[in-house]
């Protein structure tokens, strides 16, 4: 389901009918399931099936002129059921979303703020670069930092941004730290020198800023010898698989979840301690609709002894996405001034509804988002939030 | 001559001729079919009719390259689906024999192609004939006959030849 | 050219067809007649609108006669499309018909590519080819082979009952086979039929019984083909008979083993009415089942598993019917033509995760609904969940597994209308608010639109949007509703609707054995697995394959009237075979050149169909003519070139290939 990259690359609205996606979109039925899956389809005044038929029309400056694109979360619903197959979020909407910010005379606060610290900063909340690694030193495994100690490494770990300074990503750090020491996999980080990767649903929006991470990343990396990146950010997952790519970047790049499961039986010897917790497990848009891992996630946390492990309504393809993607994680304030209501709040919702003890998740947004939206429902004693990695590193004795 | 098509700026660029080969049942079936579909494919090839890939005799192929074919197709029926049961493996081991001959003969095995096409797959014979296309145009002209025609002369004006066929 | 001296009294007609525009727009027609013109031995070189109307025919014809043509060339569509056409002109005007030659010029040329240029060069080589080669070809008579008259028909739905009635009243013999136990197919499950809501049963069921009762059809039920050999006229057909466990000639339907089985109450899931009810191991697949015959199923008999039964049904079967040691048996029998109507599957709706289907008991398929419908179904009728509670609110979703490239993309054709007779239905039965999700409607063919307007009438909500999305209602006082979420497409909205039930309108997709089916009858199927059609509007039932033929939903979706139509369009072929007797087939076949023999043996062991063998008295090979199928494969491997085919003579491929490299001899080299 990904679009050919090599087709797509530095497609406009006015080339897009040269392209493969050009010609998908030539045969949409104008079915409606994109719009009827769409999580904020509701909110938007042309949603995506009106937005292919405005272009069909030559009517696409119209949709740009409102802000129906700016709620649009990246979750990749309706590309995943479009029966003709059309890319819509990887390629159409971009373009849309592109055309929209540009347009916009002013951006939400929140979202322009978090431009420009990823501008200045490196990470979209304006932390000091050089507090990116200190984390490092609340780990009780070792972490190797490349700057420090630049001799060649297998696995270079692309920590980001979210998990290098939010408390409660560093706990996942630990956690990784822990399994890739235990694992005795050879890893290091880029420390203080990383920056964010520029998940792919921000890279179109502001391609010049898009343009400077990527840049900045792909000569940093290529100071360092290793052999492949591993990362916990299903976002970064895709920027580097699908936009890194156009700008030359080869190195094979493996989110953290399938990256383990070839040490599926080794990991699962060091699982000794039971949790007997019941858990319910929330599909990441990127990493579960776009990239295809839904079994993966559920056989590790069924590696672990004790977990039971139960579904909400809407999980694997029809998973509903926290709200945190395509920019949503700094649009929250704007979309409540619409009157729309958080998709972490309804997701949070299903999960409640299973009982489970845990909510266990596989991408950093999402901690935060479903914590907050756990006191929202005044649930916050009831149920936890945790990442995958942290239940498996509390289930490795120490 | 395919050879002088204009390119549109006065220039004349070079096309490759292939000569295909395909089985009445599956490959030509398919062509066929990807003419009533309309699928569009490149021009430099031209199709021979035989009922089954296994009649391509060895010589034909020799024969085809040594008078002017810059490529051949040979286009069977997939394993197991021959209409005459097994004629489609017969070639297929004459095929790698010959790319291996036509190797030693200084033809690129590359200008030597087998697919097997069923009847339904119309866009494989787009695909596939696009693509030989293009590999062929990246070798270049063979052009045997000329070549040959070269060879005779260089032998008739070589003054050991010529002294013999003198005597 | 070669041989130039011996050809004096060659007088070759060249012909190119503008096929109004089809060729013509593409294809300089003119230069490729004049270029025609100019290569030797050609006499006439001429182009006309339409070369296959009449005229066109009868210009060859005036030529022939006129001229003295011997050799005619036509540059035209396929040789599949109008080879016989020409041939048989020039035959009429006294020409050996295999002294014709034809130019792919449409299908493989005009249409293919879009550079005049290019194509009108590619044509002449074409023709340039042809003009060599027909130099080569020789006078050949048509190979006649006779018919057996017997037919197999494979698959007792509709289409095969139908095909076997039709030749059986016309005095043939017919083999029916038929997998399941009952003949009927997927008809016979339905309740009622579009758009003159008539009961199925009511019109299918004397069908069943008259295939029965018909002294000229052998009827094989719970059988299946599982091996064919020959061609066209001569097929040897294996067919496996499954045991049943129930001596067919003594069974005389009493069901009374059933009722005394030591099971009281069916356990199992029962295939007919898709697991809405339990069957017992010993069962009928329904009650209006023909042949009325009981089967018992070893997987689930305690006979089978355990073998300590009490036997209670051998106790109770007064004629001794019973025999838990019946094998299967092979039956080899011999048929002139065979059609195929082997049908169907439904498309599982499990592939849409997000419609719920196996994880929402009220999420149904259509089928399911039938039989729900059906007045002898599991329900007797009553339109009832799975809870028992009768549904007030029932959304009917369209195109399921249809139109959608990640399932099935293709239109299944019956949908809309099934979508809309089960909405009626269900109306009827229930009083339910039936909502109709739909991406298109389709309604084509007689009262088939007006059928879909007086629905419409009666109250029945069409949405257009393809649902997106079925979850269940978890909003305050929740009551097990299912919420159905789309787009109202019409509306510009997004819609939610709380309903009871959902009826998933499943699309038709080929069997799963497709194309184990195709590679044993050696027919060919489209990469989804539907039978291919020799031509899709001249010969819709034919295959490439003589001799065998295609009804029904095998060859595509279709409904009944139209599988019934195509069900007689096939048994009239196989008729217009037998009552001929015979048919000409290509003359095609290879020879031996006695002479030039080595007797090195080589082409023996390659012939498919053993039709070559070795004359030990003169040390040579020798065809025989009646195996040989013609592929040439021992053609090509002979090494001292002493096997000829005809049609495809080496000289004949070799000018074809001088032909269209342009290749030009030097005068040494002759």
């Amino acid at each position: 389901m990904i679009a050919d990259l090599e087709e797509i690359k530095g497609v406009t609205l006015e080339t897009i009918y040269e392209t493969s996606e050009g010609k998908l979109i030539l045969t949409c039925i104008q079915c409606g399931t994109c719009v009827g899956t769409c999580p904020h389809g509701e909110y938007m005044k042309y949603p995506p099936r009106r937005i292919i038929e405005m272009l069909l029309h030559g009517l696409a400056d119209k949709v740009s002129d409102t802000d129906s694109m700016l709620k649009c979360v990246n979750c990749y619903a309706c590309m995943a059921k479009c029966p003709r197959g059309i890319h819509l979020t990887e390629v159409l909407l971009q373009l849309i979303k592109e055309q929209t910010i540009l347009k916009l005379p002013t951006l939400p606060a929140e979202l322009q703020k978090a431009l420009e610290n990823s501008y200045r900063y490196g990470n979209p909340m304006g932390e000091s670069g050089r507090k990116r690694a200190n984390w490092v030193a609340t780990s009780k495994y070792p972490v190797r930092i490349l700057s420090q100690n630049p001799g060649p490494v297998d696995v270079l770990w692309f920590v980001e941004s979210y998990p290098a300074y939010y408390p409660r990503g560093q706990d996942t750090c630990r956690a990784i730290a822990k399994i890739f020491n235990r694992l005795e996999i050879d890893f290091a980080i880029l420390g203080n020198e990383e920056r964010s990767a520029g998940e792919c649903g921000l890279l179109a929006w502001e391609t010049g800023l898009a343009e400077a991470l990527i840049d900045y990343n792909i000569s940093i990396l290529g100071k360092y010898t290793f052999n492949k990146i591993v990362t916990s950010d299903p976002h970064a997952l895709d920027a580097f698989n699908y936009r890194y790519r156009m700008y030359g970047f080869k190195k094979p790049v493996y989110h953290i979840i399938p990256f383990l499961m070839p040490y599926y039986d080794k990991l699962k010897s060091m699982l000794t301690r039971p949790l007997n917790y019941s858990v319910t497990y929330h599909d990441s848009c990127c990493l579960g609709r776009h990239n295809g891992f839904f079994d993966e996630p559920r056989a590790l946390l069924n590696a672990i002894p004790g977990i039971k492990l139960v579904e909400m309504f809407h999980h694997r393809i029809n998973s509903i996405c926290c709200g945190g993607g395509g920019g949503g994680m700094w649009l929250d304030t704007y979309f409540k001034s619409q009157n729309m209501e958080r998709l972490s709040d309804i997701r949070i919702r299903e999960a409640i509804a299973t009982g489970a003890d845990i909510l266990a998740v596989g991408c950093p947004y999402e901690i935060p988002r479903f914590e907050d939206a756990l006191k929202v429902a005044g649930y916050e004693n009831k149920m936890v939030v945790k990442d995958i990695v942290e239940l498996l590193s509390e289930s490795m004795e120490d | 001559m395919m050879e002088n098509k204009s390119n549109g700026n006065g220039q004349k660029e070079w096309q490759p001729k292939i000569v295909a080969f395909f089985c009445n049942w599956c490959t030509y079936t398919a062509a066929d079919s990807a003419g009533v579909s309309r699928i569009k494919y490149a021009p430099n090839i031209r199709i021979i009719r035989v009922m089954c890939s296994g009649r391509v005799d060895p010589q034909f192929i020799l024969d085809s390259f040594a008078k002017g074919a810059d490529g051949v197709l040979i286009g069977g029926c997939h394993p197991g689906d021959c209409h005459y049961q097994e004629g489609n493996y017969k070639c297929l081991r004459r095929f790698r024999l010959l790319q291996r001959v036509i190797n030693s003969f200084g033809i690129e095995p590359e200008r030597l192609r087998l697919e097997w096409i069923s009847a339904s797959e119309a866009d494989r014979v787009r695909v596939v004939v696009n693509e030989m296309v293009n590999q062929v145009k990246a070798l270049g002209p063979l052009a045997l006959p000329q070549k040959y025609e070269e060879l005779k002369k260089e032998i008739e004006h070589h003054p050991v030849t010529s002294e013999i066929k003198e005597e | 050219m070669t041989n130039q001296g011996n050809n004096k009294d060659i007088r070759i007609g060249f012909y190119i067809c503008h096929c109004g525009t089809n060729i013509a727009s593409t294809v300089d027609v003119q230069k490729v007649v004049e270029f025609a013109s100019k290569l030797p031995k050609v006499v006439v070189s001429r182009d006309y609108k339409y070369m296959c109307s009449d005229p066109g025919q009868e210009l060859i014809q005036k030529d022939i006669k006129e001229l003295g043509l011997n050799r005619i060339v036509v540059a035209a569509c396929s040789p599949f499309l109008h080879e016989k056409t020409f041939r048989n002109a020039s035959s009429q005007a006294g020409l050996n018909q295999f002294y014709f030659q034809m130019v792919n010029t449409r299908e493989q040329n005009s249409w293919v590519h879009l550079d005049p240029y290019a194509s009108t060069e590619k044509a002449i080589d074409l023709v340039r080819a042809a003009i060599y080669r027909v130099v080569y070809h020789k006078p050949l008579e048509q190979k006649r082979v006779p018919i057996h008259p017997d037919v197999l028909v494979v698959g007792g739905g509709i289409a095969g009952i139908h095909a076997a009635l039709t030749l059986a009243n016309a005095g043939k013999k017919v083999y029916l086979v038929e997998r399941e136990p009952s003949i009927g197919g997927h008809m016979a499950m339905f309740d009622k039929t579009f758009p003159t809501l008539d009961c199925a049963a009511c019109i299918l069921t004397p069908k069943m019984t008259a295939v029965k009762n018909h002294p000229n059809i052998t009827l094989w039920t719970y059988s299946e083909v599982i091996g064919v050999d020959g061609y066209v006229g001569n097929f040897k057909v294996k067919v496996r008979r499954k045991p049943r466990y129930i001596n067919e000639d003594l069974c005389i339907g009493c069901l009374d083993c059933i009722e005394a089985c030591v099971y009281k109450e069916g356990r199992f899931y029962d295939e007919f009415n898709l697991g809405l009810s339990k069957r017992k191991p010993v069962y009928i697949p329904f009650p209006q089942a023909v042949p009325l015959l009981v089967v018992i199923d070893p997987e689930t008999c305690i006979q089978f598993k355990s073998g300590k039964c009490k036997q209670t049904c051998v106790e109770v079967c007064e004629p001794n019917a019973i025999d838990f040691t019946q094998k299967e048996r092979i039956e080899e029998i011999e048929v002139g033509t065979i059609i195929i109507a082997t049908g169907f599957q439904t498309f599982d709706p499990k592939k849409i995760p997000y419609y719920g289907y196996g994880t929402y008991p009220n999420v149904y398929t259509a089928l399911e609904v039938e039989r729900l419908i059906n007045a002898s179904g599991p329900t007797q009728g009553q339109i009832v969940l799975r809870d028992g509670t009768r549904p007030k609110s029932i959304a009917i979703i369209h195109c399921v597994g249809s139109r959608d490239k990640n399932t099935n993309q293709w239109c299944s054709r019956v949908c809309c209308l099934y979508s809309i007779k089960l909405a009626h239905l269900l109306k009827e039965r229930t009083e339910a608010e039936i909502y109709n999700f739909y991406i298109d409607i389709r309604t084509p063919g007689k009262m088939m639109d007006e059928f879909f307007i007086r629905m419409k009438e009666e109250g029945i909500k069409f949405i257009r949007g393809r649902v997106a999305d079925i979850y269940p209602d978890t909003s305050n006082g929740c009551c097990g509703k299912l919420v159905v979420k789309a787009e109202d497409t019409l509306v510009g909205e997004i819609i939610k609707v709380p309903v009871d039930m959902v009826v998933l309108s499943i699309g038709l997709e080929p069997r799963a054995d497709a194309q184990e089916i195709r590679r044993m009858f050696n027919i060919t199927c489209s990469t989804e697995g539907f039978y291919i059609e020799r031509h899709p509007k001249l010969a819709p039932v034919n295959t490439f394959t003589d001799g065998i033929f295609l009804a029904g939903c095998c060859q595509g979706p279709k409904d009944i009237p139209d599988t019934v139509a195509q069900a007689g369009a096939a048994a009239a072929e196989a008729l217009t075979l037998i009552d001929t007797g015979y048919i000409e087939i290509e003359p095609n076949t290879a020879f031996v050149l006695e002479d030039d023999c080595s007797g090195c043996k080589s082409c023996i062991p390659l012939c498919p169909y053993t039709a070559i063998s070795f004359l030990e008295d003169k040390k040579k090979a020798f065809i025989n003519e009646v195996l040989c199928k013609g592929c040439g494969t021992c053609v090509a491997a002979c090494p001292s070139g002493s096997i000829v085919q005809n049609l495809f003579e080496d000289e004949e491929i070799f000018s074809e290939i001088v032909g269209v490299l342009n290749y030009t001899y030097h005068e040494e080299e002759v």
